[in-house]
C-alpha cells in the first residue's frame, strides 16, 4: 500500500466533513439569530433589538422600487448603531401610534459567503403580519428580502448591515415597528 | 303654473344642449330639429351637469359615467342611470324659450314627475350617503337641502364632508377635474425624450412623458378604444405607447398613430370609412411646468400658474425651488385610511404640531412660541405653514407646562441628523406648502419632498412622496437629506404620527350620525393668514373656498 495515498485520503475526508459541518453550523447560527431578532421585534423589545447591531451598522428599510432603480431613499435610514438607538428610543418614548401586535417571519435563508475574518453575507425572505385591535384579521404589513452582512463580536454574530427591501410598494398607513 | 323665459333659441346649438339656471335649479335645454325640450340639469345617478354631456339621436349622455336619457321623455336608457329624469313643458314665444317648472313635458316618462315625494322619502331613510348610485337629484336646491352646512358657519365642519360618496364624486368632478392645477411630476423624473412616469390627477391615472421636442405631455392612461389602462410600468423610456389589448398605438403627444386592421381584412370589417384618427387620441391635459415642477389641468383655459398660486404662496414655492435643478432621491408610497382633505387640514393646523409631535418639541424643532406663520392665499385654497427652528434652551417653562408632549432630559445619540444646513433664502427653517388640490411641498429643514395626494374614495387616499435634493449636492449633503428623512414618510418620527392621527379622525366619524368637527381656534382671524400657531383660521379659509367650488 502506498502510504502517501492513504495519508492524503485521510486528510481530505475530515476536512470536507469539517467544512460541511461548519456551513451547517453557520446556517443554523444565522437562523437562530434571525429567530431571536424576530422575537425581539414581535415583543417590541426595541432596546434588545438595538443590541443586535455592530456600532457602525447600517440599517435601511427601502422599497423595491427604490432599490431596483438605485435610488437611496429609505423609510428608515440609519447609518450607525447610534441612529438605530435613537429610532428605538423615539418609538418607545415619544411616538404616538395605535397599539398593535406584529409577527415577523424569516425564511429561505441563503448564506452567500463567509470570509476568513468572520464577515458573513446572506439573504432571507421576510414577512410581517400586523393585528390592529379593531379588526378581526392579521394583515400582511410587509413582504420582502433582508440583504445582510454579519460580523463576529466577542464570538457572537451581529448585524453590520441589514437592508430590508420590501415588495409591497404601498405601505399600509404607517410602519411603526421596524422590520 | 307659470311660464318663464329661460333662453333665446339661438343660444342652443342645433342637436346641442344648453345649461341654464332657473331660480337656482339647473335645467338642460335641448334642440332637436325645430323642437326644444327641457329636463332637470343634473343626472339622477351622480352629481354631474348634463349640459356638459353629449346629444346624439335624441338622447343625452351624461359626461361623468356615460349614462343616457331620452331627451323627450326623460327616460333612463342604460346603466348606470336607473331613475328617469324630470322633464319640463316648453313653449316657444318667437325666439324666446319658455318653460314651466311645474309641468312635465307632454310625452314625459310616467315616473319622475309623479312619485317624487315617495322616492325622496325613501332616499332620506337611506341617508348614510354611501350609496354608489346617487340619490334622486333634481336640482341644486335639492343638493343644498340634503347637504346642509351647520348654522354656526365655518367654525363647524360636518362629517359628511369627509364620509359621503356623492360629495366625493362631486369633488373629483368640480375640484380635481375642475379649474385646478394638479401636481403630476418633477421634470427630473423624465429627463430624456421618451422618459415617462405613471401619475394621477385626482384618482385618474395619467402618463407624464417627455416628447422628442423636449415638451412634457400629460394624458389619461386610458386607451381611447376600450378604456384599457395601457401603461403598466411605474416609469421607463419608450418610442411610443402601445395598448396591449388591441395594439392601438399613440405617439408621445398622445395622438392616435395606428389602428390594426383599420381597413379590415379582404375588404371586410374594419373601421368605418370616415373614422378620423385625429379625433381619437388620448385625452390630453393642459400642462404647465414651473421651475422643474410639472402641473396638469383638465381645464383648457386655466389661469396662469403664477396667478393660481398668488404672490405670497408663489414666493414660498420659489424659495424652495430656488433655481437649482432638483435631483430625484426616491419615493415613499402609502395608503392612508382617511379623507384626503384631512391631510391638507393637518398642514393648515399648526396647533397639532406642538402637541402631537413629542419628538419635534423635545428636540427643539418647533415649540409654541417659535417664530412662525400660518399663511393662506387670498382664496383660502393654498397655504404655507412656516416656522423657524429655535435653540432648545429657549423653551419657556410656561410653554413646557402646556405641552404634555415635552420631556425633560431626553437626548439623541446622533443629534446631527437634526442639524439645519442653511441653503435657502428664507427666514424659515421649515415650510409646508399646501398647494390645492393635491400637493404638499415639504421643506422640513433639509429633507425635501413632494407629497402627492391620490384620492381613492371618501375614506382613503394614496400618498406618493417624491423625495429630492439638488444637483450640486455633495455626497455628505445627500446623506444628510437621507438621514433627516427619518422624520418624515410613513415610518418617520413625525410622519407616522400624522398618518395615525388622520386615521383616528376617520375612525371617529364612522358610526356617529350627523356629527360635526369644531374648528374655532383664533377667532380674531375669521378665515385666512394667522401669525399664531394656535389657530385654525387656515382650515376655515380652505372650507370657505371648498364650499364655493362645490356649490354647497
Amino acid at each position: 500500500m502506498d502510504d502517501s495515498v492513504l495519508t492524503r485520503d485521510h486528510a481530505r475526508a475530515p476536512a470536507a466533513l469539517d467544512s460541511r459541518l461548519e456551513a451547517l453550523l453557520l446556517h443554523h447560527e444565522i437562523e437562530s439569530f434571525n429567530a431571536r431578532y424576530a422575537q425581539a421585534l414581535d415583543e417590541q423589545r426595541l432596546a434588545d433589538w438595538t443590541e443586535m447591531f455592530t456600532d457602525d451598522a447600517r440599517y435601511v428599510v427601502l422599497s423595491r422600487e427604490n432599490f431596483d432603480r438605485g435610488l437611496p431613499v429609505g423609510l428608515i435610514y440609519c447609518e450607525s448603531k447610534r441612529m438605530i438607538h435613537d429610532r428605538a428610543f423615539a418609538l418607545t418614548e415619544t411616538s404616538m401610534f395605535a397599539p398593535r401586535y406584529l409577527r415577523h417571519f424569516i425564511a429561505n435563508l441563503v448564506v452567500l459567503g463567509a470570509e476568513i475574518n468572520g464577515t458573513v453575507t446572506s439573504r432571507a425572505n421576510y414577512i410581517v403580519l400586523q393585528v390592529l385591535f379593531d379588526r378581526p384579521d392579521a394583515t400582511l404589513h410587509q413582504v420582502g428580502v433582508y440583504y445582510d452582512v454579519f460580523r463576529r463580536e466577542g464570538g457572537a454574530l451581529k448585524l453590520a448591515e441589514r437592508r430590508c427591501v420590501y415588495d409591497n410598494l404601498l405601505v399600509p398607513n404607517a410602519l411603526c415597528i421596524p422590520v | 303654473m307659470a311660464w318663464q323665459r329661460v333662453a333665446s333659441i339661438s343660444e342652443i346649438d342645433a342637436d346641442g344642449v344648453l345649461g341654464v339656471d332657473v331660480d337656482g335649479s339647473p335645467v338642460a335645454l335641448y334642440r332637436l330639429g325645430n323642437e326644444v325640450f327641457a329636463t332637470a340639469g343634473i343626472c339622477t345617478h351622480a352629481l354631474a351637469i348634463l349640459s356638459d354631456g353629449f346629444v346624439e339621436d335624441g338622447k343625452i349622455e351624461c359626461p361623468l359615467h356615460q349614462g343616457q336619457f331620452d331627451i323627450r321623455s326623460g327616460k333612463a336608457l342604460c346603466p348606470p342611470v336607473t331613475e328617469d329624469l324630470r322633464t319640463y313643458a316648453v313653449k316657444l314665444d318667437g325666439n324666446d324659450v319658455c318653460i314651466d317648472m311645474e309641468r312635465p313635458a307632454a310625452n314625459a316618462a310616467p315616473g319622475p314627475n309623479a312619485g317624487d315625494g315617495i322616492r325622496a322619502a325613501a332616499q332620506e331613510n337611506n341617508a348614510d350617503g354611501r350609496k354608489s348610485t346617487g340619490p334622486n337629484v333634481q336640482s341644486q336646491e335639492w343638493l343644498t337641502q340634503r347637504y346642509v352646512w351647520p348654522e354656526e358657519g365655518l367654525t363647524r365642519i360636518p362629517d359628511w364632508v369627509y364620509t359621503d360618496h356623492t360629495i366625493y364624486e362631486r369633488e373629483v368632478e368640480k375640484i380635481f377635474h375642475g379649474r385646478t392645477w394638479n401636481y403630476v411630476a418633477l421634470e427630473c423624473e423624465v429627463p430624456k425624450a421618451g422618459d415617462f412616469i405613471r401619475s394621477n390627477v385626482g384618482p385618474t391615472p395619467v402618463v407624464v412623458v417627455r416628447a422628442d421636442d423636449g415638451s412634457i405631455n400629460v394624458f389619461e392612461n386610458r386607451c381611447s378604444h376600450r378604456a384599457a389602462e395601457f401603461c403598466r410600468e411605474l416609469s421607463g423610456n419608450v418610442k411610443e405607447f402601445v395598448c396591449p389589448y388591441h395594439q392601438w398605438s399613440y405617439d408621445l403627444q398622445g395622438n392616435l398613430a395606428g389602428v390594426p386592421f383599420r381597413r379590415g381584412v379582404n375588404g371586410k370589417g374594419g373601421m368605418p370609412a370616415d373614422f378620423d384618427s385625429s379625433r381619437h387620441g388620448l385625452h390630453q391635459l393642459n400642462v404647465k411646468s414651473h421651475r422643474g415642477v410639472v402641473f396638469a389641468s383638465y381645464a383648457r383655459d386655466m389661469e396662469s400658474f403664477e396667478d393660481y398660486l398668488g404672490p405670497e404662496v408663489l414666493k414660498e414655492f420659489e424659495a424652495t425651488f430656488d433655481g437649482r435643478k432638483p435631483r430625484l432621491l426616491g419615493y415613499y408610497r402609502h395608503t392612508l385610511p382617511g379623507n384626503w382633505k384631512l391631510y391638507h387640514e393637518n398642514l393648515k393646523d399648526p396647533y397639532h404640531a406642538t402637541l402631537l409631535h413629542t419628538f419635534l418639541v423635545t428636540f427643539g424643532l418647533l415649540v409654541a412660541g417659535n417664530r412662525s406663520l400660518m399663511l393662506a392665499d387670498a382664496t383660502g385654497r393654498h397655504g404655507v405653514m412656516a416656522s423657524a427652528k429655535s435653540e432648545r434652551k429657549s423653551v419657556s417653562s410656561d410653554a413646557k407646562k402646556e405641552m404634555r408632549a415635552y420631556r425633560e432630559g431626553m437626548s439623541l445619540a446622533e443629534p446631527r441628523f437634526m442639524d439645519f444646513v442653511e441653503e435657502f433664502d428664507s427666514p424659515w427653517s421649515v415650510t409646508m406648502a399646501t398647494i390645492w388640490p393635491n400637493l404638499i411641498i415639504q421643506r422640513e429643514m433639509n429633507t425635501l419632498g413632494m407629497r402627492q395626494i391620490v384620492p381613492t374614495g371618501p375614506h382613503e387616499f394614496i400618498m406618493k412622496w417624491t423625495m429630492f435634493g439638488f444637483e450640486g449636492d455633495d455626497e455628505e449633503m445627500t446623506r444628510h437629506r437621507l438621514r433627516q428623512g427619518n422624520l418624515m414618510g410613513p415610518a418617520g418620527f413625525l410622519g407616522l404620527e400624522d398618518n395615525e392621527a388622520i386615521k383616528f379622525v376617520q375612525d371617529g366619524m364612522q358610526h356617529v350620525p350627523g356629527g360635526q368637527h369644531l374648528v374655532k381656534l383664533d377667532p380674531a382671524v375669521a378665515a385666512g393668514t394667522s401669525e399664531s400657531l394656535i389657530s385654525e383660521a387656515s382650515i376655515r379659509a380652505m372650507y370657505r373656498h371648498w364650499r364655493v367650488e362645490m356649490g354647497l
